[in-house]
């Protein structure tokens, strides 16, 4: 027998960069919100400095079942506990191009948006201003219209300054990199110190993730957080129709509904398509919210390259951001690709280096060992430069959430992925990788290579589009089949653009709040 | 003893980022793999054989390691919540629980070097361990259907942890560890 709460009027599902947002905008209106949380409760000072560390972040049970030829590096990407994989991002916020939104219709490749550029701008504008953005808008030529950046740019250092080199002698140009890691101190914030462990979470609140910006926003305005609250599926009313709140089980075992007027799925892309799957009914045989069969569908990931090399020059690989110190779009022309693939391409340049872990410099170069291995590691601690390249994979049906025969601790379905780069996605991945060692050969590497191929950022799985036949969710992030069920997050977009995912998804996520709260009557009715 | 931020940071400044709660005598105490190691804690998931095995192989892929306690940090990890592991296994979807992952991995090493080098592991001199590394590190190599190569890259990565992951090991590289403190003037330009 299922404990029954008291209700709420919104159960958002999931604390990370989407529902961080979602809470604290909803409950500043003045909207009683309850926030849960699959993982454990996260204060700032539980953020060590140590890439060892920093795994704690990623994801690691549930298992998500991985099929097809390609991976999407779920564990990697994905997080756990306050903060979600939003803990563990490298903050490099470009925007999405006014062409990433109208794929198909000026390309005839991948979907459409069902809004344009122009609809989301202020929303990016405005997150941009909360939480403090870090760049030079002006050297970003590329960079679609916008709002300057409220700081100037991130630090540079000689790992930058060489790098671009390259970029010069090939005929390209750099711009500082956009992030949402303060330059200077930001409304009570500290700024920076330019260490390098982004990744295993910022204890000092420099870059901007929800333990530093929106739960503390959310909380202050009165949402309540309630973690290791393991939300399995939607309750449905009898009409099938409209959402009476969620069910969720404690690490104990025991079966909780939580009733709300509104529900809001912020679970990231796997786990908000494996709620509604796992939602199924008599009304909804085929999951909730999937009357048009695309539940699942569209699944993306960015093609991704690591460029490394060595070089005379003291780099000061040590200082600097995780995800980088300048950005390269020149390569971002969807039509530009040598050898005729399509999409664009991003280059984020000079990656702050650690010893360990997967993007540190032992990896680099997996094949070396034994009593070689130090002296490569000392090397490459004074000497090495670090790059990546990013690829436009696109949208196809065949990548999918289904749900798989293995079962979690509570007897629900695991989520299964079937995923394989576009072929498009696969040629930019060549490109890239032989164009940034040419950049690192260019800037002077006595030795430069690639890495495999990896993935970065997951996408799609729950996209919204105009025909509610063709896709999950309307414009507003709102599904077509249930007015009061609500997703936010990367699992939204219905392209994959290059561009790193989480101020778009951010973007999204704050126009689908006002819109909740604008529509708030009607839809808690 | 509960690993507390205090604590933790305590044990960093000692040289270490490693610092893991052990059961020592009944008590639960704080100690560096590598301590873990000099004090003899035993293993909760690795037999004696398997765990000189892992040693092996992994101080052959990364000199140092097996005196800092790698066995040890494995075999304390292997215990964990996988959400809460520190092992990098967990980035490329290895199957629940990782205990399997290790004790294959390291069967099938020990069978490769009785079958292609003529010995067991433990009597092979460091020019055949480089071969025996040989045989597994290839992308892609697979043995009885199990990944080998992605088992040494794993461990491989497990020894850089303990021997390049922490303060002293930044120190060997000659560069700064920059835990959160307060930067110098100038940096932000």
């Amino acid at each position: 027998m299922a404990k029954v709460m008291e209700p709420v009027g919104a159960v958002v599902v999931g604390t990370g960069a989407a529902g961080s947002l979602m809470a604290a905008v909803l409950a500043e209106a003045g909207k009683d919100v309850l926030v849960l949380e699959r993982g454990h409760a996260r204060k700032m000072e539980d953020l060590y400095s140590s890439q060892t560390w920093a795994r704690r972040l990623k994801w690691g049970s549930p298992a998500v079942i991985e099929e097809g030829p390609d991976s999407i590096w779920y564990n990697f990407n994905a997080g756990h506990g306050y903060g979600g994989a939003s803990i563990h991002h490298y903050a490099v916020w470009p925007r999405y191009h006014e062409d990433d939104f109208e794929v198909q219709s000026r390309y005839g490749h991948s979907l459409d948006w069902p809004f344009g550029y122009d609809e989301l701008r202020p929303y990016y504008d405005q997150v941009q201003e909360e939480v403090g953005m870090s760049g030079d808008a002006e050297k970003e030529t590329w960079r679609p219209p916008g709002a300057p950046y409220p700081l100037p740019p991130v630090l540079v250092s000689n790992h930058g300054n060489v790098l671009a080199r390259g970029f010069e002698v090939m005929g390209m140009h750099t711009a500082p990199i956009p992030m949402a890691v303060l330059s200077r101190p930001y409304k009570g914030r500290p700024a920076c110190i330019w260490d390098g462990w982004c990744d295993a979470g910022c204890p000092i609140g420099a870059l901007a993730n929800p333990l530093a910006v929106y739960l503390p926003r959310a909380t202050k305005a009165g949402a309540r957080l309630q973690p290791d609250a393991h939300v399995t599926r939607v309750l449905m009313d009898k009409s099938g129709k409209r959402a009476t709140g969620v069910e969720y089980y404690t690490p104990e075992g025991e079966a909780v509904i939580q009733p709300a007027d509104t529900v809001v799925l912020c679970a990231f892309s796997i786990e908000n398509a494996r709620i509604l799957l796992n939602s199924a009914d008599g009304n909804n045989p085929n999951g909730v919210a999937n009357s048009s069969g695309t539940l699942g569908q569209y699944l993306m990931s960015h093609p991704a390259v690591g460029i490394n090399g060595l070089f005379d020059d003291d780099m000061q690989n040590y200082l600097g951001a995780t995800g980088g110190q300048l950005l390269c779009q020149d390569v971002f022309d969807k039509n530009g690709d040598p050898g005729g693939a399509f999409g664009s391409r991003q280059w984020e340049i000079g990656l702050a280096l650690k010893p360990n872990d997967l993007l540190g410099i032992a990896m680099s170069r997996p094949d070396i060992f034994g009593a070689r291995l130090h002296d490569f590691m000392v090397d490459g601690a004074r000497h090495m430069g670090s790059m990546v390249g990013v690829c436009e994979d696109e949208a196809q049906a065949g990548n999918r959430i289904e749900l798989a025969s293995q079962k979690d601790a509570f007897g629900f379905p695991l989520a299964k992925i079937v995923y394989k780069t576009s072929d498009s996605g696969n040629g930019l991945w060549r490109t890239a990788a032989e164009e940034g060692v040419k950049l690192f050969k260019a800037a002077g590497a006595r030795e430069a290579w690639h890495g495999p191929k990896g993935g970065q950022h997951i996408m799609g799985g729950t996209i919204m589009g105009k025909d509610p036949a063709r896709s999950v969710l309307n414009g507003h992030g709102q599904a077509h089949d249930v007015e009061n069920l609500f997703l936010a997050g990367p699992g939204v977009m219905p392209t994959s653009s290059s561009i790193n995912s989480t101020f778009t998804a951010k973007a999204v996520a704050m126009k689908s709040a006002r819109y909740m709260v604008e529509n708030w009557a009607a839809l808690s009715s | 003893m509960k690993l507390t931020r205090r604590s933790f940071v305590d044990r960093a400044f000692k040289g270490s980022l490693l610092a893991l709660t052990f059961k020592v005598g009944g008590a639960t105490v704080l100690l560096t793999p590598e301590e873990a190691r000099a004090q003899s804690v035993p293993l909760n998931n690795l037999s004696t054989s398997q765990a000189a095995r892992l040693g092996i192989l992994a101080e052959a892929l990364v000199p140092g390691a097996r005196e800092l306690g790698v066995v040890h940090f494995i075999d304390h990890q292997l215990g964990e919540d996988p959400n809460e592991a520190l092992l990098i296994a967990k980035y490329f979807g290895v199957a629940l629980p990782y205990v399997n992952f290790y004790t294959t991995g390291i069967e099938i090493a020990a069978s490769l070097a009785q079958d292609k080098l003529g010995k067991p592991m433990e009597e092979l001199d460091a020019a055949q361990l480089e071969q025996l590394i040989g045989l597994m590190a290839p992308p892609g190599t697979v043995v009885d259907g199990f990944p080998i190569f992605l088992f040494n890259m794993c461990l491989r990565s497990d020894g850089v942890d303990v021997v390049y992951g922490t303060p002293d090991g930044f120190a060997k590289l000659n560069v700064p560890y920059m835990q959160h403190i307060l930067p110098p003037e100038g940096w932000n330009g």
